[in-house]
């Protein structure tokens, strides 16, 4: 069990992410209350690993390890149900008149980004929300940087196919695809 | 430069991941190829749009649980170590709960739940979210732990001018921890103390002023569950970090439970 040194060393260096953490657990989960006992259970892993935090940069160590324990327990999870349960994501579709309300953008960006594939919606979060360096980032999903910036790539592209088709592509800069 | 290889750079540049010559050399060849252009602008407007989602910072109960976890861990390690430290890191453990208990106290009077959830101002609200709190961080969460309606319902005669109706509801999945009373907004209220899994869930009642029943209105705010109701004479206010499914589930099963007995 780490002493009370350790807990206060890991205080000062890994709370101050907890936003982050819990953010990037927000869009793997894509619910707030999950995010939340995903948020807790990785910090508490993080603390039992803390031993081999070897001084890097605090905030992508942290976020490997929600990803790592998201994963875990996500395996667990759909060990129990099929996967189109676990994918499954009530996302509002496209609505033209909606759209034009410039509240409701924000909100069709989001839904957007929750309805993309696992792998790329963590990248993109990684990467714009984040705003990790492609080290940093292959860092987290454990991946080549080639890969990183393949795989951005083709989220991006996907993104704004989702995009286009939820906001319409007049007024908010998504060229034709 | 031909397309491809431009292609392959476009996400590298708009990233900022090429050396100073790689860009100058992109630069060039996009020039010639409105085709990386095109992706260059996709790139840029879908990184605008994302980064313009509001950031959720993390809701203040998971740092105070996250921080309770932290403090248990050094506590129990320094009261296994003998000597004078000990006594040391505990005083010191202590100042920072003590300093918790401020900031969580001053985070919910800041109002971070602000707006009316009963109509009648937030006080209100934010008064259940502290008893909630309450609940949820205390080391003993109930004055009476009993999942016995016996033993609870007795508990408050004399305590409060009321008698509430107490149910256990674990055939549904919400155990009853027990009951504890509460000071809210100047009035003694009894608090009944139920856990849904990992979480617990703060129900307060009183009796009702006004006759009839209303359906429970079902509100989530900052990673908590509230509903807001009057059923069977009394008023009932709920409030836990379960889902608010889960919530409205534990609201019908408590009307179910009053109905049953009328």
């Amino acid at each position: 069990m780490p002493d009370s040194g350790t807990v206060e060393r890991f205080r000062a260096l890994m709370l101050p992410h907890l936003d982050a953490a819990y953010g990037f657990a927000r869009w793997l989960t894509r619910d707030p209350v999950t995010a939340q006992d995903l948020a807790q259970e990785a910090m508490l892993r993080a603390l039992r690993y803390f031993h081999a935090f070897r001084g890097e940069e605090a905030r992508p160590w942290l976020l490997r390890i929600v990803r790592n324990t998201w994963v875990d327990q996500r395996a667990k999870t759909m060990a129990d149900q099929p996967l189109e349960v676990v994918e499954n994501q009530p996302a509002d579709g496209p609505d033209p008149e909606q759209s034009a309300l410039a509240g409701d953008r924000r909100r069709q960006v989001a839904a957007a980004l929750a309805a993309l594939p696992t792998d790329m919606r963590e990248i993109l979060v990684l990467r714009e929300i984040q705003d990790l360096p492609y080290k940093q980032i292959a860092a987290v999903l454990d991946l080549p940087i080639g890969t990183v910036m393949s795989r951005l790539a083709r989220a991006r592209e996907r993104m704004a196919a989702e995009l286009s088709g939820r906001l319409g592509r007049r007024g908010h800069g998504l060229p034709d695809l | 430069m031909d397309c491809p290889t431009c292609e392959a750079m476009v996400d590298a540049y708009v990233d900022g991941e090429l050396t100073a010559t790689e860009s100058a050399d992109f630069e060039r060849a996009l020039e010639l190829c409105p085709e990386c252009r095109k992706r260059l602008d996709t790139a840029r407007s879908v990184g605008n749009l994302l980064r313009d989602l509001p950031a959720e910072p993390a809701p203040d109960l998971l740092r105070a649980k996250i921080e309770r976890e932290l403090r248990g861990i050094a506590g129990r390690t320094a009261a296994a170590r003998p000597s004078n430290a000990g006594w040391g890191e505990r005083m010191r453990w202590m100042a920072m709960a003590a300093s918790l208990i401020v900031a969580v106290g001053i985070g919910w009077a800041g109002g971070t739940l602000t707006g009316s959830f009963t109509g009648r101002g937030s006080n209100d609200t934010d008064a259940l979210v502290a008893s909630y709190l309450r609940v949820a961080m205390a080391e003993h969460p109930v004055d009476i732990a009993s999942s016995d309606h016996h033993t609870v319902k007795p508990w408050y005669a004399g305590r409060i001018a009321y008698s509430p109706p107490v149910y256990d509801l674990t055939a549904v999945g919400f155990p009853l921890l027990g009951g504890r009373l509460d000071v809210i907004e100047g009035r003694k209220v009894a608090v009944l103390v139920y856990r849904r899994n990992q979480h617990k869930l703060a129900l307060s009642l009183w009796p009702a002023e006004s006759a009839g029943n209303t359906e429970p209105a079902v509100k989530q705010h900052d990673g908590f569950s509230m509903a807001e109701w009057r059923h069977g004479g009394f008023e009932w206010r709920a409030v836990s970090d379960v889902s608010p499914g889960e919530m409205q589930s534990f609201t019908a099963a408590l009307n179910g439970a009053l109905d049953a007995d009328h």
